[in-house]
């Protein structure tokens, strides 16, 4: 069979498509994001509580006074945890990504159900989109639309779009046809039996397909966080990297009630808006008995006052905060208020350098935003020019890949930590093992097995094609590819247990503070030398922000200073990084303005003049 | 003028349905048609309806009656041929002219009633009014006229799931009569009812009928409820008409086997009337009356019969008088002239076998052979 460059053929697509319909893409983008800041804006100004509320009212509207309790004490528990406003950005993401979607899958599932020919294209199309594994959209979705909410959105459009086209369409051609004939037959237009037979009595397949595509955001949105998508997937993945249960656990059971609470309530708004399921409730209503409290439901008017009023309350309230903030960001400096974006994969140091960046450039008046990414959509981004640097780029071995592909687009900004060192690792219990040539020949006690991390990952390929050729070990181990967190937990699981286990693992690294591990020693020098941790800038930053890219390339940090940072984060909580860096420079006095040194106020002016606005 | 017209009407599905017209056109049947993968469901169908009239369409499922009752309103398109309503060309009309001239003038009554689930009973019966665009209070009140002409009056706030069957079909009803169309298409408006409400809508339509006068064309593939409902009938089989004409006509000189076949299982007696059956008034000169008087012309016959009749009387009514006389029954026209008689032998003779057409060889022998006989020199 002749090699089919299939492959080779779609990246090119995607680079043609990316070079030519930039200006589409762009439009799409900013129209997304716009929706999104919209709605996350409205759903974010409440104090939490009072949102609540406001869910809890719409609730006891649709469904009883137990779902309204209910919806109050699930939103306030995500307000205790410190997930409200991941839970507010999540909502808004799957809003704006169900609008969309709604906004497509419903006339083309109407079209779908009045020609054959559209069914007959959109049905392969459909399940194309459905099945391909979501994550293969996420990094076109870089290409196009840059890192942050608007490729997470675009593909669980794409993810979320079948079921609602589908079910469009089956509810529509569900229809008795003697009824849509009996329309036709007294003279409705063909538009007025689709709004007054057709659509009224797909109604209820139409809203399951609806519930659907909401459902099917929400597990989006775990994904999403990997591009920047924010919200509760961030902190997902946050946790996933950082093999923190606790923090997954919170953010997975805020991610279920916000999809109980839209299942439940698109369910009953189905009821409610159908006419056949209003008559169906009305009867269910007359048969039950029972205490009537517990039956009484508001009224649509005065469920609509009480949301009024809740909402009157919200934004009264909305606004003094927002007065309140807009004091406190009146901070001046260099930056005059300049917007930079940092990205940066969940590793600790990427972590603790970003944020020691966020607080020293805020300091100087920069407005800062970060981005945790996933480490092929923050190179994209950076070379896409969305994000302005990243501190956590392992050069020349590690990321070699990433380099290789994007230098062009991206600026080094030079090393701020090295020289960094990649291993094998076994817990000090394993005596006798020492070096990687004590490895020979003890296959049997590792059941042959060398616990790897992600098969993209430069020190894979380093460890497959070199140092296990020379060290005879070829055949005799197999690396077993997985990813970072798998790695981690498989050794918690064993280290636990006092079991045998070897590991790929690397220099800094928490693992080496929280338990007691040998590197293996490399006589040969296969590992290669250390890599220095660098700082990569996209094109042209450090040209339009000379002061910042004179800081950035003259940073430097001590290994003491990094793990000591990097410790200080890990106690203070995950969420409160920047908190932590705080008090951290504030116990280290002068660190700041070494590594951001600003002219004293007689030479403000200079310092400007020397960075253009 | 006849209300409806319809011209050589042809309906052909599947790919190159004008072909398939022509080669039907030239002689070929329908599975000659099917065997290059296209249907034909109506080949061939003129008739005309009269203002005024019941006219039903009988056939068995598959025999296109269904087909041809939506190409008269249009919902289907002919392949060929036209159809005529008040003389205008409805297969030449726009797709908006035709929704026109549906909203307003033709109403259909459904098999299966086609309520809409989601509208009361007085919306689904002023749909039609909806459709046209009359203001809520004036269609609210027409609805209301028609369910009560329907015999619904008091139903208006209940759901059509609530209703029985034979209510439903009435709500159908009463949505075609509220558009005050002139036309009504039935496509087998009863054949879902059980048999008792089947004849109680039957006695309720040709009541309505009575009054308001409708143009009627109702399908059905029940012989016996085409024959009380159809002032004319045509007969459906595999898509060609294959007899037109009154309900006598089809029980008394059945086109072919085929028709002739359907008629066994009619009541006869209510069908068939002393007009139909009776011979020249001549038969019976000749004859001795019960008291051995000889009748010698009308005037006899009229004063010996047991029974004069018009010749409208279904032949029910002939029994017990000619059981209590050997003299035939005399029929008379409106000025009391006698232009007919029944004897005896003649009315039992047409109770049995349908009567085949005098060209096609009778396929029993006996008796009926010389009833059938004498029917066809009649």
């Amino acid at each position: 069979m002749p090699r089919l460059h299939l492959g080779d053929w779609v990246d090119s697509g995607v680079n043609w498509l990316q070079s030519h319909l930039s200006w589409l893409f762009d439009a799409i983008s900013s129209l997304v994001t716009g929706m999104y800041d919209g709605i996350d804006a409205v759903l974010s100004s409440p104090a939490p509580l009072l949102f609540a509320g406001i869910l809890a009212v719409v609730a006891w509207w649709l469904r009883g006074l137990s779902a309204g309790v209910l919806a109050f004490a699930g939103f306030a528990l995500i307000d205790s945890i410190e997930l409200w406003d991941d839970a507010m950005a999540t909502l808004s993401l799957v809003l704006v990504a169900t609008i969309v979607t709604l906004v497509i899958a419903i006339p083309l599932g109407v079209w779908a159900s009045r020609s054959k020919t559209v069914s007959g294209i959109t049905r392969p199309v459909l399940d194309f989109m459905q099945t391909m594994p979501a994550m293969v959209y996420l990094i076109p979705g870089v290409i196009f639309f840059g890192v942050g909410v608007v490729p997470g959105i675009i593909a669980t459009i794409v993810f979320s779009l079948p079921p609602g086209v589908r079910m469009t369409e089956l509810g529509i051609r569900q229809v008795d046809e003697e009824l849509v004939e009996a329309a036709e037959a007294f003279g409705t237009t063909p538009r007025n039996t689709l709004v007054r037979v057709q659509l009224p009595l797909a109604l209820p397949t139409i809203m399951a397909g609806i519930n659907q595509v909401i459902m099917l955001g929400l597990s989006m949105v775990v994904i999403a966080g990997m591009v920047g998508g924010g919200g509760l997937g961030a902190a997902v993945y946050r946790a996933i990297g950082n093999v923190d249960v606790g923090l997954g656990f919170e953010a997975g059971i805020s991610i279920v009630i916000l999809a109980m609470y839209l299942d439940r309530m698109t369910g009953a708004l189905s009821r409610q808006v159908s006419p056949l399921g209003r008559r169906a409730l009305a009867k269910a209503k007359s048969l039950t008995g029972g205490p009537k409290i517990w039956n009484y439901r508001p009224q649509p008017a005065v469920a609509l006052v009480g949301v009024v009023v809740l909402a009157l309350v919200a934004g009264g309230m909305g606004m003094f905060g927002k007065a309140k903030s807009a004091d406190a960001s009146n901070a001046s400096g260099v930056g005059q208020g300049k917007k930079v974006s940092i990205g940066y994969i969940p590793w600790d140091e990427g972590i603790a350098s970003t944020f020691l960046w966020k607080e020293m450039l805020e300091q100087r008046g920069f407005e800062v935003e970060t981005k945790q990414l996933e480490a092929g959509a923050l190179y994209t981004g950076l070379a896409g020019g969305q994000v302005d640097f990243e501190t956590d780029s392992w050069l020349p071995v590690t990321h070699a890949q990433y380099w290789k592909k994007y230098q062009s687009k991206l600026e080094d900004m030079g090393s701020w930590y090295g020289p960094t060192s990649l291993e094998l690792s076994v817990p000090s219990y394993m005596k006798g093992i020492d070096s990687l040539e004590d490895l020979k020949g003890k296959s049997g006690q590792f059941k042959g097995r060398i616990i790897g991390i992600e098969p993209s990952a430069g020190m894979m390929g380093i460890l497959k094609d070199k140092v296990l050729k020379d060290y005879g070990l070829e055949g005799e181990y197999k690396v077993v590819d997985g990813s970072t967190p798998g790695m981690l937990a498989e050794l918690k699981r064993a280290y636990d247990k006092t079991e045998p286990i070897v590991t790929t693992l690397w220099s800094p690294h928490w693992a080496y503070s929280s338990y007691d591990l040998k590197k293996l020693k490399d006589p040969k020098g296969s590992w290669g030398k250390g890599d220095g941790v660098h700082t990569l800038a996209r094109k042209g930053f450090s040209a339009e922000n000379p002061q910042v890219g004179k800081w950035l390339k003259n940073f430097h940090m001590t290994e003491k200073q990094l793990t000591d940072l990097e410790a200080r984060i890990q106690t203070t909580g995950k969420g409160k990084e920047q908190d932590a860096v705080r008090a951290w420079l504030g116990d280290n006095p002068g660190l700041a303005d070494k590594w951001t040194p600003v002219a004293k106020a007689g030479k403000a002016a200079s310092g400007e003049r020397m960075a253009p606005q | 003028m006849s209300r409806l017209q319809a011209e050589h009407l042809y309906k052909v599905f599947g790919r190159r349905p004008d072909e398939g017209v022509r080669k039907l056109e030239s002689g070929s049947d329908r599975d000659e048609l099917r065997a290059d993968g296209t249907t034909a469901a109506v080949i061939d169908a003129s008739f005309a309806v009269e203002p005024g009239q019941i006219f039903v369409v009988m056939g068995l499922s598959g025999s296109g009656k269904s087909t041809l009752l939506r190409m008269l309103n249009g919902l289907l398109e002919p392949t060929a041929g036209r159809v005529l309503f008040d003389g205008q060309d409805l297969t030449a009309l726009s797709p908006g002219e035709l929704r026109a001239v549906r909203s307003a003038k033709i109403s259909m009554v459904f098999q299966h009633f086609a309520l809409f689930p989601h509208r009361s009973v007085l919306e689904n019966a002023g749909y039609g009014l909806e459709v046209q665009g009359v203001p809520r209070p004036e269609r609210d009140r027409r609805a209301a006229e028609a369910l009560e002409l329907a015999g619904l009056a008091g139903w208006e706030k209940s759901w059509p799931d609530e209703l029985s069957g034979g209510m439903q079909q009435r709500v159908g009803l009463a949505r075609a009569l509220a558009t005050d169309a002139d036309l009504l298409l039935m496509d087998e408006s009863f054949s879902a009812l059980d048999p008792l409400i089947r004849r109680d809508m039957q006695d309720q339509l040709l009541e309505l009928q009575q009054r308001l006068k409708k143009t009627i064309v109702f399908i059905t593939h029940d012989l016996n409820e085409a024959m009380r409902l159809g002032d004319r009938i045509a007969v459906m089989r595999d898509g060609r008409i294959v007899q037109l004409g009154t309900a006598e006509d089809i029980l008394v000189t059945p086109a072919n086997d085929y028709v002739a076949s359907f008629t066994q299982d009619v009541d006869r007696s209510r069908v068939l009337t002393a007009g139909a059956i009776m011979a020249d008034a001549e038969a019976a000169y000749g004859t001795r009356a019960d008291n051995g008087k000889e009748l010698r012309n009308a005037k006899d016959v009229l004063a010996a019969a047991p029974v004069t009749v018009r010749a409208d009387t279904p032949i029910i009514d002939l029994f017990t008088p000619c059981s209590t006389s050997g003299v035939p029954v005399a029929v008379i026209d409106d000025e009391g002239e006698l232009i007919g008689v029944v004897p005896r032998a003649r009315l039992l003779a047409v109770i049995g076998e349908p009567m085949t057409p005098a060209e096609t060889p009778p396929r029993s022998t006996g008796p009926e052979q010389a009833a059938t006989k004498a029917v066809a020199s009649a």
